[in-house]
């Protein structure tokens, strides 16, 4: 009887262990080659290997690695032959030509009819109002002021555009087969799967991708360019910074973008290993709900908590409450500029610094403030020029694990002046919902908050950052529901012009904005990068103050080479000169560098604590258990 | 067993299955702005192709019933729609390709801790005082009160980052493929620290649980009696206590199924093991509904598919419980 | 009638006289259980630690009052080092134990209203009533909690709506409270309810039957004191996994990133990336405490079930 039981019971772990031993077989990598692999690391997971899907740096990474543009871009981000080889601008039209026997990834021959066939997907949906998929690839041609494109013969495309401007050669859209997309329309397209292996120009081609973990893409046996030394490349995801790291200093990755501050600092002193400053080409900015400023509208349920946030005096007497070098160094670590005007300093003489700049100081603030009507009452809080005391909603995304962190400062700071901050983290879609007015068409577009603090990311051209504060960008883009007819027009005005006509343009509209402090943009941050440089050489700034990667389109890919192959160092340092003079001018000002000897120290100090703890909590319990258990053994006896 | 004591048991799961497709719908569905929220990712987005979208997941049509019997349907064919996350993937191809990691790292886990936390459980239990006893059921107290995560983090501090004997996270290192014995090597490399952190946590359950039940059963007659027919010690254990204070464990162990996948969800993002944890959590932070649908729906039949088999073995080893 | 109201006054007296009793002996057998004292010395510290944080450590250190440098090691000034921000971990870790116990504490409370309630309910109503309210504690035993936990916080947040404050508590801890609740009430009620069966059998309740009292009254003044013990023991038990739901909850990233719990400490040295630049101080506190206290708890609970709970002897 008992040993029946027996049996059954061992059978019943028996069976536990056949599963268990079954499994690593099935899970297993089975393929046995040796390819030279490039693994570059983000922490920014994949959300489509559709180009018209993805609204992620680590997506358009991705399919720019499989697709060609029209045009590329070069180190200079300046044009380069991509899916055309030349062209020539006319006086109503650009002509693209083709390049003369180029072949996709299949073999089948790739011509005009591709490039005109993808053009006019975004062409089609901007004639139906409509968009591709997500909508951010097919806004290129109309802000380039494409109207038309016909392809003639089959080395030859022609764009008609209404303006004479560059942005015809920064238009994001990917030249896809004909062949195998042609069944597609507008409507479809942003459906297709789009999964590996992919049928493209572009030096590699998608082979699989395993989503939370990976894409690896393989070699491109017909591109029509030189080919880096990679035979694959993998773009592979990390779930924090932290492991991306680990794995980039053991050598498992060759490339980690988006490293923190004190994680860079710490690979300076690594061997064998890069480390990038790159000015990003965008800001963080604190975007005050301006709903109803122009208009007198107001939102039932809605919109600003205070009409003081309408005053653009309230709001310029706000800015002086916020030190920026402080959240700069503490925030940032010091890698990044403070913030002041709406096109980043990153696209150079374009960008000015405002006329009449704002300094930190609180009494100053508060004099502001009582100076604008906004006095403070008994209990040391802030009233509007309703007599309500001013508590301010403070929203902002849960990506980046800095905004929290400044949010702390600019309640402390706004507290110092008697306004409340009540700060919230919602997750991009959510916020995107409540940030949004009823013009935007939702039920639940409310534009219930008062500041949000979050960033925008620009193209080389500063059209895409100047959209954002136009009067048709409200329920749309605008986060600050700002609108002036005055800045508009001036918008109509710039986009026409170019060179230094263009920058007096841009000079007055960036003091616009910054004087009625419709955003106080608090710094203009930094891409963090950090490479290896002993398998892998070659690998540039773009542009020059930039980061290699993650950046515009794929050149570097198709420049690297081999580290071991090369005799002298000559060429390696040369390839790694260029960061040292791109590197952040800004000291990282309070950072204790915790680099590799104080590491070590401490995990040895770790070690000894932990022991000891395990070893006194084991003790007392054991020592406890001892007493009760002598004390049960005392009733039992 | 008797075919009434099935069914009965069969019924319930049944029951509470088809709840938790109910559960299901209406946690998601009655949600204030969602799902079509997903669509306002894109602020450009026309009311056209708003409408289009809507239609093409279903929102336009009324909740009750047309939505309920549709989801009901696809649920049944086992289709959970699309991703909201990865676009263009359904939500079946998002989870299937997580569930091996998840499946290796909880069996494995499983496996081990029921082994080394039966064998310390029962070995404290029978020799009561003894040094067994006393570090065992300590350690076994302080792992108990550990998340998993905490007990991760000091192994990644520890054994990989500082000492490099394990890599920090992930599961294969892509591209060094080297055959599949290699393949195997670098797989045991990534899966140890993950592996020993989800043991460690059950470790510590399953022998407080395990003590007790030898406690228990050690005290009864024929316990007593097989010593007092002067059987050794070692053998009365193995062969008397240990099978019967088993049987208990095996309803516990299924219970806490649920548990160790909670477990197991901390440990796989401590060591970005790319299972269903981590998939909770990117779909999770990008609030992909269908895919947190999906999830929640495999573990919950997962669990209820475990306790009926804890039932049902539990009836064949233990004739009482024929009803 | 006075002399019946005298009498029962006596007999209230008399019956307080033998609770009274009952507590001191009870004090006495738990001041001999070792474990139970220790665990019950070391709560009474957090506790005071969570009422009085600013008598100890001072203001919580804010991210411009912040008197440290970011990742400073354990020092002279700073004994357990600082943070990212260059806040003070002491100072962080005794402020995140009032948040942390505060969560702990009130999901218990809610997780026990509806527990006992539901138990009490069930257990002497019987019937279709009871069998209806154990399919649905079944359902929720079933369910993997925290999985649950991990889908209904953000849904719930969505719904209520970060910016509401209720009893002075920001939503998303209130959710974390509320989800908590949700998903652990089912075996609170599973233990009263078996315990009130077997009470409703007894005399006395027969006997308060017979005079006349109605069932609100005989659940209130006849069985909810007999069970008071076994309420206690679980909220206990309930306590100490109150805490481990909530740390971990917030290491996911689900908590307050404006109030911080020791779950959100942690996540936050995950975030930056503490673990892999060595910054060991800043995950070893409230790690250390997190571990120390659901330790402790579930000692003063395993030895409060010992000495109260009539049918176990040795749980766990």
């Amino acid at each position: 009887m008992r040993s029946a039981r027996t049996v059954k019971a061992t059978r019943f772990a028996t069976l536990f262990a056949i599963a268990a031993l079954a499994l690593p077989a099935a899970v297993g990598p089975a393929v046995a080659k040796d390819p030279v692999i490039f693994t570059a690391g983000t922490t920014q997971d994949f959300d489509s290997s559709n180009p018209y899907q993805t609204a992620l740096v680590s997506g358009y990474e991705a399919f720019q690695l499989s697709f060609d543009l029209l045009v590329g871009f070069g180190l200079d981000t300046k044009p380069i032959p991509g899916f055309a080889d030349k062209w020539t601008r006319n006086p109503d039209n650009v002509t693209f030509h083709i390049r003369t026997g180029m072949k996709w990834s299949d073999g089948q021959p790739a011509d005009s009819a591709d490039a005109c066939f993808s053009w006019q997907l975004a062409l089609d949906a901007h004639a139906a109002n409509a968009n591709i998929g997500l909508g951010y690839l097919d806004t290129g041609v109309s802000d380039a002021g494409v109207t038309k494109v016909s392809c003639p013969d089959p080395e030859t495309m022609i764009a008609y555009t209404t303006d004479q401007s560059d942005r015809i050669y920064q238009v994001y859209l990917p030249i896809v087969p004909k062949h195998i997309y042609g069944k597609d329309t507008y409507k479809t397209i942003g459906d297709e799967a789009f999964n590996g292996p992919l049928v493209g120009t572009g030096p590699y081609q998608l082979a699989e991708w395993k989503t939370g973990q990976f894409m690896r893409f393989t070699r491109n046996p017909n591109y029509w360019g030189t080919q880096g030394f990679a035979d694959e490349i993998v773009l592979q995801i990390f779930s924090s910074s932290d492991t991306m790291v680990q794995a980039l200093k053991a050598g498992d990755l060759q490339y980690a973008h988006g490293v923190n501050a004190e994680q860079l600092n710490a690979l300076k002193t690594a061997p064998n290993i890069q480390t990038v400053v790159g000015a990003a080409n965008g800001w963080s900015q604190l975007a005050f709900n301006e709903y109803g400023a122009e208009t007198g509208k107001t939102i039932p349920g809605g919109g600003p908590s205070t009409k003081a946030l309408l005053d653009p005096k309230f709001r310029d007497a706000l800015g002086y409450a916020v030190d920026k070098k402080l959240l700069l160094d503490r925030v940032l670590g010091g890698y990044g500029d403070v913030g002041s005007t709406i096109v980043p300093p990153v696209l150079g003489d374009m960008h000015v610094e405002p006329d009449q700049p704002r300094t930190f100081d609180i009494e100053l603030a508060k004099q502001k403030l009582d100076a604008a009507g906004y006095p403070l009452d008994a209990n040391g809080k802030r009233l509007d020029k309703e007599g309500k005391p001013i508590v301010l909603r403070l929203v902002m995304p849960d990506s980046d694990a800095n905004y929290p962190k400044a949010a702390q400062f600019i309640k402390d700071w706004y507290g110092q002046l008697g306004i409340e901050v009540q700060a919230n983290v919602y997750d991009s879609n959510t916020l995107t919902d409540l940030l949004l007015p009823p013009e935007a068409g939702g039920k639940t577009n409310l534009a219930k908050y008062d500041i949000e603090l979050w960033g925008w990311a620009g193209n080389p051209d500063p059209n895409g950052l100047l959209d954002i504060f136009k009067c048709d960008e409200i329920g749309s883009l605008s986060d600050s529901n700002f609108c002036d007819p005055a800045y508009d027009a001036l918008y109509t005005q710039e986009s026409a012009l170019s060179g230094d006509a263009r920058n007096a343009v841009l000079k007055t509209m960036q003091n616009m904005i910054y004087g009625l402090a419709v955003y106080d943009i608090l710094y203009y941050d930094s891409n963090l990068d950090a490479y290896r440089t002993d398998k892998f050489t070659g690998l540039q700034n773009m542009p020059a103050n930039g980061t290699p990667l993650f950046s515009y389109g794929t050149f570097n890919y198709t420049q690297l080479k081999d580290a071991t192959a090369v005799p002298t160092p000559g060429p390696s340092s040369a390839a790694t000169a260029a960061p040292g003079t791109s590197s952040a001018p800004a000291t990282p000002a309070t950072s204790a560098t915790p680099g590799d000897t104080s590491s070590g120290g401490s995990n040895t100090t770790l070690l000894i604590v932990l022991l000891v703890v395990v070893i006194l909590v084991v003790l007392l319990a054991w020592w406890y258990r001892g007493r009760r258990k002598s004390a049960a053994a005392d009733e039992e006896g | 067993m008797s075919g009434h004591f099935l069914g009965r048991k069969l019924g319930q799961a049944a029951v509470t299955i088809v709840a938790i497709v109910l559960l299901n719908f209406v946690l998601f569905r009655l949600m204030p702005g969602s799902p079509d929220r997903i669509l306002l990712r894109n602020p450009n987005a026309t009311p056209e192709a708003i409408a289009a979208i809507r239609e093409r997941w279903g929102l336009d049509k009324p909740l009750f019933p047309d939505q309920l019997v549709d989801y009901i349907a696809a649920t049944a064919r086992f289709d959970l729609g699309d991703s909201f996350k990865f676009r263009g993937q359904t939500v079946g191809d998002v989870i299937l390709d997580r569930v091996g990691p998840t499946v290796l790292l909880v069996g494995l886990g499983e496996l081990i801790s029921v082994i080394v936390g039966l064998a310390i459980g029962a070995y404290a239990g029978w020799k009561r005082g003894g040094v067994v006893d006393r570090v065992g059921s300590s350690v076994s107290l302080v792992l108990y009160s550990m998340p998993y995560f905490v007990i991760g983090m000091p192994l990644i501090v520890i054994l990989a980052a500082g000492l490099g004997w394990f890599p920090t996270s992930g599961m294969q290192d892509v591209g060094a493929e080297t055959g599949f014995v290699g393949g195997l090597v670098d797989l045991a490399r990534h899966l140890a620290l993950p592996l020993l952190t989800v043991s460690l946590g059950l470790i510590g359950q399953y022998s407080i649980l395990m003590r007790s039940a030898i406690i228990e059963t050690r005290s009864e007659d024929y316990i007593t009696t097989a010593r007092a027919k002067g059987l050794p010690d070692g053998r009365v254990l193995r062969r008397h206590a240990f099978p019967n204070a088993l049987l208990p464990m095996v309803t516990l162990i299924a219970i806490n199924f649920g548990y160790v996948i909670a477990g197991a969800i901390t440990a796989e993002i401590v060591f970005s093991w790319p299972g269903l944890g981590t998939l909770t959590i990117t779909a999770l932070s990008a609030r992909d509904y269908p895919v947190l649908q999906g999830i929640f729906l495999l573990v919950a039949i997962s669990v209820v598919i475990a306790n009926l088999l804890a039932d049902l073995v539990y009836g064949v080893l233990d004739p009482r419980v024929r009803v | 009638m006075s002399a019946v109201a005298a009498g029962t006054a006596s007999l209230r007296a008399q019956r307080w006289r033998i609770r009274l009793a009952g507590m001191r002996s009870f004090a006495s057998r738990y001041a001999r259980r070792a474990d139970g004292m220790v665990g019950l010395i070391v709560l009474v510290l957090f506790g005071v630690l969570a009422l009085f944080p600013e008598l100890f450590v001072g203001p919580l250190e804010t991210a411009t009052t912040a008197t440290g440098n970011a990742f400073d090691p354990p020092s002279a000034a700073h004994v357990f080092g600082a943070d990212d921000l260059g806040r003070d971990m002491l100072n962080l870790t005794v402020h995140g134990a009032r948040i942390s116990m505060t969560i702990g504490l009130m999901a218990t409370v809610i997780t026990l209203v509806f527990g006992v309630a539901i138990g009490l309910i069930s257990g002497y109503a019987g019937g279709k009533l009871d069998n209806a309210l154990m399919r649905i504690s079944d359902f929720f035993l079933v369910l993997p909690t925290f999985v649950l936990a991990l889908i209904l916080a953000p849904v719930l947040i969505d719904i209520v709506g970060v910016d509401v404050q209720i009893l002075g508590i920001r939503a998303t801890l209130m959710v974390i409270i509320v989800v908590i609740g949700i998903t652990s009430w089912a075996a609170t009620a599973r233990i009263i309810r078996s315990q009130v069966l077997s009470l409703k059998e007894r005399m006395f309740v027969d006997r308060a039957r017979v005079i006349g009292a109605g069932p609100g009254r005989i659940i209130m003044g006849h069985i909810l004191p007999n069970v008071v013990n076994l309420i206690v023991a679980n909220a206990v038990l309930t306590f100490a996994s109150a805490v481990l739901t909530e740390t971990t909850l917030s290491f996911i990233g689900l908590g307050d990133p404006f109030q911080p719990s020791w779950g959100q400490i942690l996540n936050s040295a995950q975030e930056s990336g503490a673990p892999g630049l060595g910054a060991w101080w800043v995950i070893a506190p409230p790690a250390a405490c997190v571990v120390l206290v659901v330790l402790c708890f579930t000692l003063v609970g395993n030895a409060l079930d010992d000495l109260l709970n009539p049918k176990s002897q040795v749980r766990r």
